[in-house]
Order: structure tokens, then C-alpha cells, then sequence
């Protein structure tokens, strides 16, 4: 039904996360019970756990990590990163919940210009060579050499944020940043995967992005051992790193990857009790796959996105302010949650704050009425409107308050959820037709501003600040920022953000919610979820509301490696 | 020899033609290369952009003339860079082929021979109650969507029955062997696509066969093989049915372009990963150097095939050559 939507996160804004984390949990969204009796982890190895997921297209076997089609298959299983950022698991000062992976740890020098990793000596690539800070240097050299590696821009943008990157000693690497970069140690420690150098180096070095990596060899806690185009097996990394005497990780024996081409198949084979981790859309799921075992399947769809209304600001009734506070009042987010997208995915909020998964971030204080029709007509009343015989509002002028929203052909739920919202703006006396749009048209739509109203979302990133940022920063306008809000105090709040405290990030995020609730730049009708099944029948240690520890989409990289190193076999 | 020539020089023109049609149709899309390219990497950074622009063999600034050129000769040779996947689109094609080739060509000759067979049988015995029956139902049918009688088949054989598999063109965990149980897992994986194709075109089979039987029913040598005395077998096979036969042979080959263009939708239903599937996730993707080399593959195989048609009229029916 959804076809490829979630392949837009998965380029860059999958986020990760580790550990045993234990602070303050960020609840689930949508879940189910989680299962009275969680599965006890007897540090049995064994078992073979078969991974549910449309892919849309038979593997190529290829499996370059910064080659966007396949690092799915790559990312988290064979290369894994520095260390592990949760974005589902904040600390009570907001940040993310961070776990040291290939990296015992890091620190910051106090202007955010330097970060300094001390990379874990003790690890070895699977072909038996030593991984060393050598290895770090080479991958973030290798994307500087290699633009088309450098997904997340790290430099080459603004200027390059990082100037440099060099070995200190024989175990620390240094990362030196032009201005305070905060902000960019999810992309330096958690989205760049390690590379071994003394593979890499032998191939051409400005068309790394090419290489096929057909025998990969990582640092990661599975090794690939057959691939076909149909499926790839995976079998458990018996050297692993993180392996002690008496807990060995990982414990799951054999994965299988089978490539499914549509929706259909992938879901019967959740259904059919073949697979155990799934990541699918499944319409009417709990009677199509909890019911047939109520006792060991479970879904959970954590949020971490707003889908949103993007009003143009550039026209002369959207930029009007009233009129973008009629039409979020005039909005029943819970209606279209429920009707729209059979209440998977939860009703957003004005502030632009996902819940419950940011809630550390979220300013009480505010006051987010939704839907309030009388109060869209009083607003819109006091804004020199009249409600003309056919019902839509029209200005002193005679311009009628009807618009086009463009979105993407294909996402069906998106549909449906314009659908409801239509017949509520037409309750409000605001007309509204949908225009479904090729991608390849929408984009450069959006970002060219050739547009009334959008239905859309952004790439975001593990807390809020980097969702906002794309769509209120005013540099941003013909990339993300597709309302084409421009405001120099709010920039000036992002800009203090890279180098403010926990506090003062906060106080700033809390200035922007308030921006978002007065200017109404952008309006999040419903939050965008992780598509996410298991069965507990045959293995346990799952990512569960109550223990968020990883993004829970085998799509989602890293958090794949992270997941893979907890499960266990139940018998 | 004058005819020969006269057709292959016919062949060229038409494929010149195809191939600048085929350049020229993504040029007149909306957006262009690099925007499909963008969208298709929502957030990646303006210099990696350019880097892979650079890579796909992008250049929006080289005159158009020049990049057409470059096209015909890539076209020659054999060069289409690599997919959006990073995979050369050779490599990557001649990966699909044989399956489409497979699903294609067997079910297209099994279609043609029950076809004929119908059709030869219910001429002989017009009116008869197979005549009657068999003829109308599988023309009626033919006339039905590919993707209709796909989706009927999936439904009934494959979720509501269980009795074939759903998808795919084997078992996901099976490895690739020349083993009987691998083997017997693609024909079961087949079975489904291959009917779908069988139904749809056996029906015009029928019609020709049966048409031009009963007009070969009504010569004189047929007339004269029954004063002989002849069995009533021999006579339709040897008699009838050879002569009749003629204008379904070389119909064979065109059928092969209308089967092509079936196997599309019948892939997609069934989740085979042949060329049809990789045509239609190409197009999805805008993945424009698959599309290229996809069409010319397809543009080449009705061109061949047409050119074979008619060589093989020319070589069955001496008047095909001096006219």
C-alpha cells in the first residue's frame, strides 16, 4: 500500500541507539501488550530467525555501506559505527541515550570544535586483521575523497564542517570542526560505518561510491555466506568483539534475508509464522498477524516524524498568518489519524514535537487546542474574511480561500488521510483539492516553492532540533524549508544550538515550539511511525516500548547491528 | 537477395527510428536526469549530487546533439553505465533475461501448439460439440486484461487454494542448483505466470487456425485426397493442416512482441523478477540507463523476431519473394 515510503528515511535519517539503557524510557506509541511473560535469555546460541521486510527489488549481492540501494544489507550486520545514538531513548536533560560501539568513548573540547574518539583496540575486522584508528582516519578520508560517499554532507557543507580528521596517538582519533558542531555527532560517530583499509585502499579511491564489496569483511557481529538474488544468509561472527567468556554475542545462529518484491508476500510470510522480524505495513494486522498467536506476536510503531501540511508563505492568502491558524484548528488530527491511517499512526501536535517519543522536549505550558472550528471562524472573521454563499471564506478582495495540497502519487494513506482532511477544511469554509504528484515532480516542487499546500515530511534526525531545523531554517528555503518561513530570531535559535548547553538547548527548542504554535510556519497533521513485528516464539531480547533501546526496522541502520546483538534463541 | 537486403535495410531504419524515440521520450518528461536523481536521494548534499551525476554519465549542460551521439554509440556498443543500484545494466539485465526468456518463450509455444491444435480439430469438425464450445470460450477469454486473469489465478490457485506459490520465481531460501527439487520449485513457481500467458493468447491461435483450416477444407487437393480414399487423420494433418499452418508460423514471431509486453504486468502480479519487473521498478525508480537499455532490448527482440517472420514467409511461400 505504501509502497517505498519508508526508502526516503532510510537514506539518511535512520538512527540508532545501545546498550542496556535504563534511563528515562521513551515510551512506546502504538503499541500492544508487550508480552506478560518476556522470554528469559539463557545464553543458548542458536537458531535461525528469518528477516521480513519488502525490499521491491532482488538483492544485487552487492554490499558497499555507502552505496544507498543496498547498505540495508550491510549497515549494522558486517560495518558497524563509532558508537550507537538512540533516537527513540532520550536522558532526562533531553539528549539521546549514547552506547560506545567501535569507539570506547568520546569527548568534546569546550568550544564543540573537537571531538576526540579513543577507538577499542581488542576488535578484529572477520578476515583476522586488526581494526586500529587507522581504519577510522581511512573512512573519513576516503568520504572526503569520494563526494558521492559523503551522504550527510560532513564536508562539504556550510563551508565543511569538518576540516579535519587525524590520528592522535595510538588509539585516539581527532575530529576538528569549523564552528561548534554539537549537532553533527550523529553523523560523525552514528551514521558513518567503518571500513576496513586495508581492503578499500585498493580500490579506486574517487569511485568507492561503485565498489562492489561482494565478500564484505567487517568488524560486525554477523558474516555474509550466501547470497543469492532472492535471499542472503547470514551466519553469527564466532570472533565477535563484544563476545566474553560465558556471554557470547551474538546468540542467533543463522539469519535469512529473503528479498520481497511486494507487499503481499511479505506480509503472508509474517502471517504464515515463517519470518519473526518483521518491518511491514499490514493492513487490519490484528486480525491478519496478532491473532493467529496473541501470545507471542507483538507490533510497535514508535514515532519520530510529523507528516505535515507545508503552506506556501510566498502566497498572499497562506502567508497570511490567520488564515494557516484556521486551517490547524480546522484540522481533527485525531479523525484523520484514525480514519486516515486506521489509527497506526497517532495525531501530531502543533508544536512539531513527536509524542510520546520526545516528550523531554515537549513545553507543557503551551497551549495546543486542536480543532476548534468555531474558534478558525473567529479568527478568520477578525481577519477581515466572509463566508460567501457557497460556504468558503473569502477576503475584502474577493479571493476565496481554496487551495491545491500536492503530495505523492502512491502513498495511499496518505490519500485517505487527505481525503478526511478535505471534508473538515470544507466544514471550516476552506476548499481544498489534492494533486497527486510523481516524486520526481513533487521534490523539485516543494523545493522550487511551486506549490499552494503540501502534504509531506521531512528526513528529521534523533531529536527534534533536526526536523525543525530543516523546515524553519531560512538557508534551507529550495532544500527542506518548503513553507518558505524566513524569520532571523529563529534562525539566530538554531544557529546558538550547536554550542549551547542541555539547558539551553532545551530553552531554545521551547522558543521554537512557540514559534510553530504562533506563526504556524508548518502544520503536522500525523506522526510518521517505524513499521515494526516479532514473534516471540523462537527468540527474545526484542526492542519493546518499555525497552526502547534501538530503532526497531531491520531498515533502520545501525540499530539493526545493535538489535541483532540482543536477541537470543528461547530454546 | 534484393529481398533480403531490402528487409534488413528496413530493419536498420526501424531501429534507428526506435532508438531516437527512446532518447528523446525521457528528454520530454517532466523534470529531468539530475531532478529524478535528487528526488530519488531526498537530503543528500549538492556536491555528492554532482558526484553522481558525474557518474551516471549526467552532464546537463553538453549539447544535446553531442550526448545523442554518445547514445547511439553506447547503443552499439553495448555501454549503459550502471543502474541506480551501482550495477553495471548489462549485468544486471542478462541476470533477468533468462527467466523472461524462459516464461516467455516456453509458454508462447505452448500456447501456439494447443492453440493450433484446437484450432485444426474444430475446423475439422465444424459445428461439432467441441467446435461449438472451446473456440468462443478461449476467444472470450482472450479478449479478458492479462492482469485480470492474472490477479483471478492468484486469487483462487495461490491464496485462496494454497496450492501454488504466491510470488517469486523460486522458493526464497532455495540455492540455485540443476537439481530435480530445484528445478521442479521453478516450474511450480512458473506455473501460475506461464497459465496467465497461455490463456490470454491461445485463443487467436484458435482463430487462425481455425479460419484458414476452413478455407484449406474447401480447395480441390483436399477434395481429391478424400476421392482417394485417404484416413480422415491423414487428411487433416497432412493435407489441411500443413497448408493452413503457414500464416499462424509466421505469426508466431509477431505474437512474441504482444507476449513481451504481457509478461510486464504478469511479472508485476506475480512478483517474478524477470525483465518485465525490472522494466516496471526502473520506471518507478526513473532509473533512466535501465530504462534505455531495457527498451533497446525490447525493440531489439520485436525487431528480430519480425525480421525472422519474415525471412521464414519468404522461405515457406515462394510468392512472398517476387512480389
Amino acid at each position: 500500500m505504501r509502497g517505498s515510503r519508508f526508502f526516503a528515511v532510510l537514506v539518511s535519517a535512520s538512527v540508532i541507539a545501545a546498550g542496556c539503557g535504563s534511563s528515562t524510557a521513551t515510551p512506546g506509541a502504538t503499541g500492544t501488550s508487550p508480552g506478560a511473560s518476556a522470554p528469559v535469555n539463557t545464553g543458548l546460541i542458536g537458531g535461525k530467525l528469518v528477516i521480513d521486510n519488502e525490499s521491491g527489488s532482488t538483492w544485487t549481492c552487492q554490499f558497499n555501506p555507502y552505496n544507498p540501494s543496498v547498505s540495508i544489507t550491510s549497515v549494522g550486520f558486517i560495518y558497524e559505527p563509532l558508537e550507537f545514538v538512540d533516537a527513540l531513548e532520550t536522558n532526562a536533560d533531553g539528549s539521546n541515550v549514547v552506547t560506545p560501539w567501535l569507539a570506547s568513548g568520546s569527548t568534546w573540547s569546550a568550544d564543540f570544535k573537537t571531538l576526540t574518539f579513543t577507538i577499542r583496540s581488542a576488535v578484529k575486522w572477520s578476515d583476522g586483521q586488526p581494526f586500529s584508528a587507522a581504519d577510522v582516519v581511512y573512512t573519513f578520508d576516503a568520504l572526503k575523497a569520494d563526494p558521492a560517499l559523503d551522504l550527510n554532507a560532513l564536508w562539504s557543507a556550510d563551508g565543511g564542517p569538518l576540516t579535519s580528521v587525524a590520528q592522535q596517538g595510538t588509539d585516539q582519533v581527532v575530529f576538528t570542526f569549523s564552528g561548534p558542531a554539537q549537532t553533527y555527532f550523529f553523523y560523525v560517530a552514528d551514521q558513518t560505518p567503518i571500513v576496513p583499509q586495508h581492503i578499500w585502499s585498493t580500490q579506486d579511491q574517487t569511485k568507492l561510491d561503485s565498489y562492489a564489496d561482494t565478500d564484505p569483511v567487517g568488524t560486525g557481529s554477523y558474516l555474509m555466506s550466501n547470497c543469492t538474488e532472492n535471499n542472503i544468509k547470514y551466519l553469527r561472527n564466532p570472533n565477535y568483539w563484544q563476545s566474553t567468556p560465558g556471554h557470547p554475542v551474538p546468540q542467533v545462529a543463522e539469519l535469512d534475508y529473503p528479498a520481497f518484491l511486494s507487499n503481499t508476500p511479505a506480509n503472508l510470510e509474517l502471517a504464515e509464522g515463517q519470518a519473526q522480524w518483521g518491518a511491514q505495513y499490514i493492513p487490519n494486522i490484528d486480525s491478519f498477524y496478532i491473532a493467529k498467536d496473541p501470545a507471542h506476536r507483538h507490533y510497535w510503531f514508535p514515532a519520530t516524524l510529523n507528516v505535515a501540511l507545508f503552506p506556501n508563505m510566498s502566497n498572499p492568502l497562506l502567508g497570511n498568518v490567520a488564515v494557516r491558524q484556521a486551517i490547524s484548528l480546522a484540522i481533527n488530527r485525531a479523525d484523520v489519524s484514525q480514519r486516515g491511517e486506521s489509527g497506526y499512526e497517532p495525531a501530531a501536535n502543533q508544536t512539531g514535537i513527536v509524542l510520546p517519543t520526545y516528550s523531554a522536549w515537549y513545553d507543557r505550558s503551551i497551549d495546543t487546542t486542536a480543532f476548534d472550528v468555531a474558534k478558525a471562524d473567529q479568527i478568520l472573521e477578525a481577519a477581515g474574511f466572509t463566508k460567501g454563499s457557497d460556504g468558503i471564506y473569502a477576503n475584502a478582495g474577493g479571493q476565496k480561500l481554496s487551495f491545491t495540497i500536492k503530495t505523492i502519487s502512491g502513498y495511499t494513506d496518505w490519500d485517505s488521510s487527505l481525503s478526511v482532511i478535505r471534508q473538515e477544511l470544507q466544514t471550516a469554509g476552506i476548499a481544498v483539492t489534492i494533486q497527486d504528484e510523481d516524486t520526481s515532480v513533487y521534490v523539485p516542487d516543494l523545493q522550487g516553492g511551486n506549490f499552494q499546500l503540501a502534504y509531506g515530511e521531512e528526513t528529521g534526525g534523533p531529536l527534534p532540533y533536526y526536523e525543525l531545523r530543516q523546515m524553519l531554517l531560512s538557508s534551507n528555503i529550495g532544500s527542506t524549508n518548503y513553507s518558505r518561513y524566513s524569520s532571523s530570531s529563529t534562525d539566530a535559535l538554531f544557529n546558538q544550538y550547536a554550542s549551547a548547553s542541555a539547558a539551553d538547548q532545551l530553552t531554545i527548542i521551547h522558543q521554537i515550539e512557540q514559534v510553530m504554535v504562533g506563526q504556524v510556519p508548518v502544520i503536522p497533521v500525523t506522526e510518521g511511525v517505524d513499521w515494526y513485528q516479532y514473534d516471540t516464539t523462537d527468540f527474545g531480547g526484542w526492542p519493546t516500548p518499555q525497552d526502547p533501546y534501538a530503532q526497531p526496522p531491520v531498515w533502520a541502520t545501525p540499530d539493526n547491528g545493535v538489535v541483532l546483538t540482543h536477541l537470543f534463541p528461547t530454546h | 537477395m534484393r529481398y533480403v537486403a531490402r528487409r534488413l535495410g528496413l530493419f536498420v531504419l526501424t531501429l534507428w527510428a526506435a532508438l531516437t524515440v527512446n532518447f528523446l521520450i525521457p528528454r520530454l518528461m517532466p523534470g529531468n536526469e539530475a531532478t529524478a536523481v535528487l528526488s530519488r536521494m531526498k537530503g543528500v548534499n549538492p556536491a555528492a549530487l554532482h558526484a553522481l551525476q558525474v557518474e551516471f554519465g549526467i552532464n546537463t549542460d553538453q549539447n544535446i546533439l553531442v550526448t545523442y551521439l554518445q547514445y547511439l554509440g553506447n547503443c552499439l556498443t553495448g555501454q549503459f553505465g550502471l543502474t541506480a543500484a551501482r550495477v553495471p545494466v548489462m549485468t544486471d539485465i542478462m541476470e533477468k533475461l533468462p527467466w523472461t526468456l524462459g516464461l516467455v518463450g516456453v509458454t508462447t509455444v505452448i500456447a501456439f501448439a494447443i492453440g493450433t491444435m484446437i484450432g485444426i480439430v474444430s475446423a475439422w469438425r465444424r459445428g461439432g460439440r467441441l467446435d461449438s464450445i472451446l473456440p468462443p470460450f478461449l476467444f472470450i477469454v482472450s479478449t479478458l486484461p492479462v492482469f485480470f486473469v492474472a490477479l483471478v489465478l492468484l486469487y483462487v490457485f495461490a491464496v485462496t487454494l494454497g496450492w501454488l506459490p504466491l510470488a517469486s520465481n523460486y522458493d526464497l531460501g532455495a540455492t540455485p542448483s540443476l537439481s530435480l527439487s530445484f528445478v521442479g520449485d521453478v516450474i511450480g513457481h512458473a506455473l501460475l505466470p506461464g497459465a496467465t500467458l497461455v490463456i490470454v493468447t491461445a485463443g487467436s491461435w484458435i482463430y487462425t487456425m481455425r479460419n484458414n483450416m476452413v478455407t484449406t477444407l474447401a480447395e480441390d487437393y483436399v477434395r481429391m485426397a478424400r476421392a482417394k480414399g485417404l484416413p480422415s487423420w491423414q487428411i487433416m494433418i497432412d493435407y489441411a493442416a500443413r497448408n493452413a499452418i503457414l500464416p499462424n508460423l509466421t505469426g508466431f514471431a509477431m505474437q512474441l512482441g504482444y507476449v513481451l509486453g504481457g509478461s510486464i504486468l504478469v511479472e508485476y502480479t506475480f512478483s517474478y523478477p524477470g525483465l518485465g519487473y525490472l522494466f516496471y521498478t526502473g520506471t518507478t525508480d526513473h532509473d533512466l540507463p535501465l530504462q534505455s537499455a531495457l527498451f533497446l532490448v525490447y525493440t531489439l527482440a520485436i525487431l528480430i523476431c519480425v525480421l525472422i517472420a519474415d525471412f521464414a514467409s519468404a522461405l515457406l511461400d515462394p510468392r512472398t519473394r517476387d512480389s
